[in-house]
């Protein structure tokens, strides 16, 4: 009474069903999740009645027709991939959305591989044909999902590599990496009477060389001066003084790109600070800022010192009794130079004991305040 | 003509006429053909002529159609001899269409640049959109009487006859800002600050609507630009750079303030208000709602409206007085504020009450999980009638 395919999408119905009953009781009550699982559920049960209704296309396979039991059936191992899927599936509710999401991807993939592997295998008793229909339905999914999931090993093996190594290293293995490819490249167009398995070996030998540099690189770790970034936290903090920052500051950048959208412009001139507010012609000291907004302010330097800004933001309480300033600053800059910085004031002038102000490190009596309506 | 011929005719008369009137709105506040300032002039000068020439070829093109359409109609004839291409009427027409969208592009342009002068500001106003109110402050600017920052919201008051810009900018999602009757519509962008001039000739009125879709309650994000006499003006600014004062002891009022600071004062700046222990108490909206801001409170009762100008704090009698004031009286009656008769305390108290039921808001707790808890709006407080009946008294006080 049932076909194979109608056994496969009832048994996925089930499956589902269940998986939609464990969501709701175990992981998330909530009623999204399980109207996603039950619109699956009804998805599958309308293709298990439509493969119970035209007994699995049979009709539809035409004129080559195989008689009952021509050809044996090739061995399979999407059964396999499907089992794991599914305790993937199933392990994933209970432990990690990523297992579950992983084993729900294997599940569809062996799922669809076995559906047209069979329905093929059962079109006619020529094998090659068989093969040529299956190629011809799956092969749009399964070259462009290959080279993406390919070229991923590749990209995440060869950073592992770049980032293992010294930066010199490094320099020299992407130049010599990139000759490489060009001059292989090269060869494969200009001889294109070369063996096939040979273009496919040299291919797959590159491959799986820069797979296990990537692997043995990831197992070694990061180089010395990124794991030391790591841990002092290079890249997360600003010094906002005087001094030209061993981190913060290295290629400050000489120019900005959001000088269209600016609140105003701070620009240090023989030793004076002076602000220019956005829409307002005369020059003042005191600019107003947008409460609880974030907003951006340039900074340009006309001096021939290198020089920063720097906002005082207010105080904030890091421990019982504890508190300490809120500053945010620009990179130093030289002469000519122009820099965006862009804050956030939550509060208002009237929350603050201390002005909010911009000033630069070292340079005496010069102060933009900043009004917070 | 028969019976079936006029009754097709009289429908489409009947259709053509109500659309006509249709566009007939005595008195209406946001209506773009009645400029009142020169920016919207401006634009007027511009859309008088383009709807004129637009409406000509509208109607030459829907002639030469209906004509077509009786004329050439199938009464069963042979199909004519088919001929291709008319060069001299083709370039003709591609010729004739581009020369007037040329004409009309040259004084759009004029237009567009026109419009974005800024260089001749006299004052200036930040506008901050967020779900679903607009608030202005006004930097300090001692040549305007404006000594020190002031901050408001719903109403924006400018003095007349003064060319005022307008900074925007956004809190959450991007708004726009129109005052039909004073110049066009500016976006307001998170992130971004745009500006838009506005002037009025004179005293009055003028309604606005938020008009980029921003979510829920886009329909009551609304605002007024109140236009008053530089000597009324002056007078509101004097008002509104005052701190609020306490009420007197063992009033309704005074007990009122105890439970706008128990529950209001976390959202909600009055300036002036002092906690119990005689520290001024400073508003943290950042801490409480998504935007980061809820309207100052410390005149209230100085403006008509309330909740995102959505609702009126004047009665409907007020109202219709401030409104249908000339442009002699109208700073006066607008000065006077609410007064105690004059308050819409019906509207009032059913937000107190329940917000969220009269403007939609994302204020249930239950569902605040996108924004870490934070409310878009103002929640549901869940106040007593006794405690409604002190904010009252004292939210009356904020003149």
């Amino acid at each position: 009474m049932f076909t194979p395919g109608s056994k496969l999408f009832l048994g996925l119905t089930g499956f589902v069903l269940a998986v939609s009953v464990i969501y709701v009781a175990v992981v998330n009550n909530s009623i999204g999740g399980a109207v996603a699982l039950l619109s699956v559920a009804t998805g599958t049960a309308l293709l298990a009645g439509l493969t119970l209704f035209n007994r699995d296309g049979e009709v539809a396979v035409g004129d080559v027709a195989a008689p009952a039991g021509a050809e044996p059936l090739t061995s399979s191992m999407w059964p396999l991939v499907a089992t794991v899927g599914f305790v993937g599936v199933v392990a994933g509710l209970l432990t990690h959305p990523i297992v579950f999401f992983l084993g729900l991807i294997a599940l569809l993939a062996s799922g669809t591989e076995w559906l047209i592997q069979s329905w093929s295998e059962g079109a006619s008793s020529d094998k090659v044909y068989n093969a040529s229909i299956r190629g011809r339905m799956l092969h749009p999914l399964e070259f462009p999902v290959l080279a993406l999931v390919g070229l991923g090993v590749i990209i995440v093996a060869f950073s592992r590599v770049m980032l293992a190594v010294s930066r010199d290293a490094g320099a020299i293995i992407f130049i010599v990496a990139g000759a490489a490819v060009l001059f292989v490249g090269s060869i494969f167009a200009l001889k294109p009477s070369l063996k096939k398995t040979l273009v496919v070996g040299i291919c797959v030998a590159s491959a799986v060389g820069v797979a296990a540099s990537g692997i043995a690189a990831a197992s070694n770790g990061l180089r010395a001066d990124l794991v030391e970034a790591k841990e002092e936290q290079h890249f997360s903090h600003k010094e906002c003084g005087e001094e030209v920052s061993e981190h913060f500051d290295h290629l400050a950048e000489g120019t900005i790109s959001l000088r269209s959208n600016a609140v105003a412009t701070i620009e240090l001139r023989d030793g004076k600070l002076t602000a220019r507010e956005l829409g307002v012609a005369k020059v003042t000291q005191t600019i107003t800022f947008p409460r609880s907004n974030s907003a951006t302010i340039i900074f340009r330097n006309k001096d021939e010192k290198e020089a920063r800004l720097t906002a005082f933001l207010g105080t904030k309480a890091v421990q019982d009794g504890v508190v300490e300033e809120v500053l945010d600053c620009t990179q130093m800059i030289g002469k000519d130079h122009e820099q965006a910085l862009t804050f956030k004031i939550a509060k208002s002038s009237r929350a603050s004991d201390k002005p909010y102000t911009l000033t630069v490190p070292g340079l005496e009596g010069q102060s933009i305040e900043i009004m917070v309506p | 003509m028969s019976t079936k011929i006029r009754r097709i005719v009289a429908g489409a008369f009947g259709l053509a006429a109500t659309a006509f009137l249709a566009g007939c709105a005595k008195d209406a506040p946001q209506d773009t053909w009645q400029p009142k300032g020169s920016n919207a002039k401006i634009i007027d000068d511009l859309q008088q002529p383009v709807f004129a020439i637009a409406g000509v070829i509208g109607v030459i093109v829907t002639c030469a159609v209906v004509y077509c359409i009786i004329k050439f109609r199938d009464r069963g004839q042979a199909i004519p001899e088919q001929t291709h291409g008319k060069p001299a009427l083709e370039i003709g027409m591609t010729i004739l269409p581009a020369l007037i969208l040329a004409g009309v592009g040259v004084f759009t342009f004029r237009t567009v640049f026109d419009l974005s002068k800024t260089s001749d500001t006299q004052m200036v106003v930040n506008v901050t959109g967020q779900q679903w109110w607009w608030e202005y402050d006004y930097p300090a600017q001692p040549e305007m009487g404006i000594t020190a920052p002031i901050i408001t919201s719903g109403q924006m008051i400018i003095p007349v006859g003064t060319k005022v810009l307008l900074r925007e900018t956004s809190r959450d999602v991007i708004h726009s800002y129109w005052i039909p009757a004073l110049n066009g519509k500016r976006d307001a962008v998170p992130g971004r600050v745009h500006t838009l001039r506005l002037d009025a000739d004179k005293p009055g009125i003028y309604a606005g609507q938020c008009t980029e879709f921003c979510g829920l309650s886009h329909a009551n994000m609304r605002m007024e630009t109140v236009a008053l006499s530089k000597e009324d003006f002056a007078a509101w600014v004097a008002n509104q750079l005052a701190d609020a004062k306490s009420p007197a002891e063992k009033t309704l009022a005074k007990e009122g303030e105890g439970v706008f600071l128990n529950q209001c004062a976390r959202c909600h700046q009055v300036n002036g208000l002092k906690k119990a222990d005689g520290s001024p108490a400073i508003a943290a909206p950042d801490e409480n709602v998504w935007a980061g801001a809820a309207p100052n409170l410390t005149h209230l009762m100085s403006r008509n409206t309330f909740a995102g100008a959505a609702f009126d704090l004047l009665s409907k009698k007020c109202r219709a007085d401030v409104w249908g004031a000339t442009s002699e009286t109208v700073g006066k009656k607008y000065l006077a504020g609410v007064t105690e008769e004059c308050l819409n305390q019906t509207d009032l108290r059913r937000w107190l009450r329940n917000a969220p039921a009269m403007k939609p808001m994302y204020a249930d707790p239950a569902k605040l999980t996108s924004t870490n808890g934070k409310y878009r709006g103002m929640p549901n407080l869940g106040l007593t009638e006794d405690d409604i009946d002190k904010l009252v008294a004292y939210l009356s006080t904020l003149k």
